[in-house]
């Protein structure tokens, strides 16, 4: 370890994505923001399920908050762009904070993998009492022809239970 | 004005609220109050049959998850025989909680406090310096994990606080039909898909309870979307066709909404459908081929949704089916738990397909669910208001809809969907246990 193993350029890159496709989504940009996914994206979280230490698993391999693929995220902004997503309406307003990006050579010659750390800051209309998600992402960016994209976003809670009434928000 | 309920006794105000129900009227307070929250734990919690668990959660010996009546923590474990129990999640020496972990598997709980040892039965099986320090005056046997009632049915796991409450099948008085609908899909039944969904919200857990008890009446408004997109298979102007069934003096209701046109058992993959016509009476087969959506709830706080959802707009899609548990921590507070069920002999293919549709809509994340939270959050708030504290709802719907006669299951089945009759069945069930009738 402490040796590099991603140029510091490409290292770079892959962080300004990861804040620009953050900014996307805090901008509500929702086209732009599926303008940076692939076109074969996966976007998972698993629940997070409280065991005792020693157990095989506590994030369900079988359950997930967010089961999404391009088809499914496209209908997730549709519902948005309608006038009838009344649990964005008025919207979040949401901050992504990422930090601890860590990018590591991926499965394919232009993949990588890309490890943050990813509190939302999540706050609806005149409530004082925000929403906090705090998150560890294992994503997978790819470069392409047209740039860098998303081809996987992998984002586990740190919370069991969610203290939210709903998560209409993007993670 | 009417009289104000703080200068009335809580008695007073629970008998005034069952004679509204009669013609029609509910209040908005008991959505959001302190002094109704507190009766709830103490009459109705502590005397109905309350959802566990379903056995598919704690397959094997040893199994165990976590789970709450009222506001008592429990541990619904599966022993070395293939039994299941259900516990207080308590030490009986000094009341450390047995159980940290959601759930887990083992053979026995250890209090990390003393150290007293029980088997995931509850009995009492070890406890340190025994003859040294109790000389004998200490029976193991009397001092097992406090235990509750616990009985099933298809795979559905409930407990009962009361000694003397009748046994579940009474309890459910018929519900059993409708409840078929959603876990005899196929002859091996259904199986949860993983752990539960769960999240907190500020939301009164009867407002969950009477919407799954069959409002279709929310369901063009709240979830516009779905028919503006061609996502839900069913439009504004036909939404209302259906039944809205209700078991009398049970509090248990469900709707079952039908869509024109809609093929039998639409959504359904056709070997599973050859299955369930095995597994369902004729009677049940006749009321369930019809159903588009069916939403029904188990009094006083569980509930099940299945509905086909399509990605395709205008195509049927797949059948998914939630069972949702509505846990209160608080005066218009809950804990919700969300499961998806799956059946069990369905292809791996199908179940996966079924899953992504029901965290699609209906998970945490999903997009019909965040908004009837959003609504939900809303009414609660308003409830806790003052002024509303002597302002009732309207529950007038249906008031004088005449049984189906031709109807061929059990209950009181009533035309259309739209219904309040299903909802002043719950309250008037609901208000019967909190006048301590019951």
């Amino acid at each position: 370890m402490g040796e590099q193993p991603v140029d510091r350029d490409t290292a770079s890159e892959i962080q300004e994505f990861m804040f620009r496709e953050a900014l996307a989504l805090d901008e509500r940009r929702f086209r732009d923001w599926l303008a940076m996914l692939t076109d074969d994206i996966r976007y998972e979280a698993p629940l997070r399920v409280i065991r005792e230490g020693l157990a095989v698993w506590d994030l369900s391999p079988t359950s997930r908050i967010f089961d999404d693929d391009r088809q499914t995220l496209e209908v997730r902004i549709q519902r948005l762009e309608t006038d009838f997503a009344w649990a964005e309406q008025p919207p979040s307003q949401t901050r992504h904070f990422v930090t601890n990006v860590l990018a590591d050579p991926g499965d394919n010659p232009d993949e990588y993998e890309v490890r943050s750390n990813c509190l939302i800051y999540r706050s609806r209309g005149t409530s004082p009492t925000p929403s906090l998600y705090s998150l560890s992402r294992k994503d997978v960016v790819r470069r392409t022809e047209d740039g860098w994209r998303l081809a996987r976003r992998w984002a586990a809670f740190d919370q069991a239970l969610i203290n939210a009434h709903n998560l209409s928000i993007l993670i | 004005m009417n009289t104000k309920p703080e200068s009335q006794s809580l008695a007073a105000w629970v008998e005034e609220t069952r004679e509204g129900i009669d013609s029609g009227r509910f209040p908005v307070r008991a959505f959001n109050d302190q002094a109704v929250y507190d009766l709830e734990q103490e009459r109705l919690f502590s005397k109905t049959w309350c959802f566990l668990a379903h056995e598919s959660e704690i397959p094997h010996p040893g199994d165990y998850v976590t789970r709450y009546i009222g506001n008592n923590n429990l541990i619904v474990a599966r022993d070395e025989h293939g039994e299941i129990h259900a516990n207080l999640n308590m030490c009986r020496h000094r009341g450390n909680v047995m159980c940290k972990a959601e759930m887990g598997n083992a053979s026995h709980f250890r209090c990390s406090y003393h150290g007293w040892t029980y088997k995931n039965s509850g009995e009492l099986v070890g406890v340190p310096y025994m003859k040294e320090g109790y000389e004998g005056r200490l029976k193991r046997k009397d001092w097992g994990l406090v235990g509750v009632r616990v009985d099933s049915y298809e795979g559905l796991v409930f407990g009962c606080l009361d000694p003397e409450a009748p046994p579940l099948d009474e309890y459910l008085g018929g519900f059993q039909f409708y409840l078929d609908l959603y876990l005899k899909h196929g002859l091996g039944g259904v199986e949860v898909h993983g752990p539960p969904d769960h999240w907190i919200a500020d939301t009164d857990w009867k407002i969950c309870t009477e919407n799954f008890a069959g409002d279709g009446y929310h369901t063009p408004v709240a979830h516009q979307w779905g028919f503006h997109l061609g996502y839900f298979p069913s439009s504004g102007s036909t939404h209302s066709q259906g039944w809205a069934v209700s078991i009398p003096g049970k509090g248990h209701g469900i709707g079952l909404g039908h869509g024109p046109n809609f093929p039998p058992f639409g959504g359904f993959p056709d070997d599973l459908v050859a299955e369930m016509k095995q597994s369902l009476s004729p009677e049940q087969v006749e009321v369930f081929s019809r159903t588009r959506t069916a939403v029904g709830s188990v009094f006083p706080n569980l509930s099940f949704l299945m509905q086909p959802f399509s990605l395709e707009p205008g195509e049927i899609g797949v059948r998914f089916v939630t069972m949702r548990l509505y846990h209160p921590v608080g005066p218009g507070r809950m804990e919700m738990y969300s499961w998806c069920l799956v059946p069990k002999n369905a292809s791996q293919e199908y179940k996966k397909e079924a899953y992504r549709a029901y965290t699609l809509a209906f998970g945490q994340a999903g997009t019909f669910e965040q908004d009837d939270f959003e609504n939900w959050t809303k009414v609660t708030q308003a409830a806790g208001m003052t002024m509303v504290r002597d302002v009732d709802f309207p529950y007038i719907m249906g008031m004088d809809s005449a049984p189906d006669p031709e109807f061929p299951g059990p209950g009181h089945a009533v035309v259309p969907y739209v219904n309040d009759t299903n909802f002043r069945n719950l309250w008037s069930r609901w208000a019967d246990y909190l006048a301590g009738e019951v």
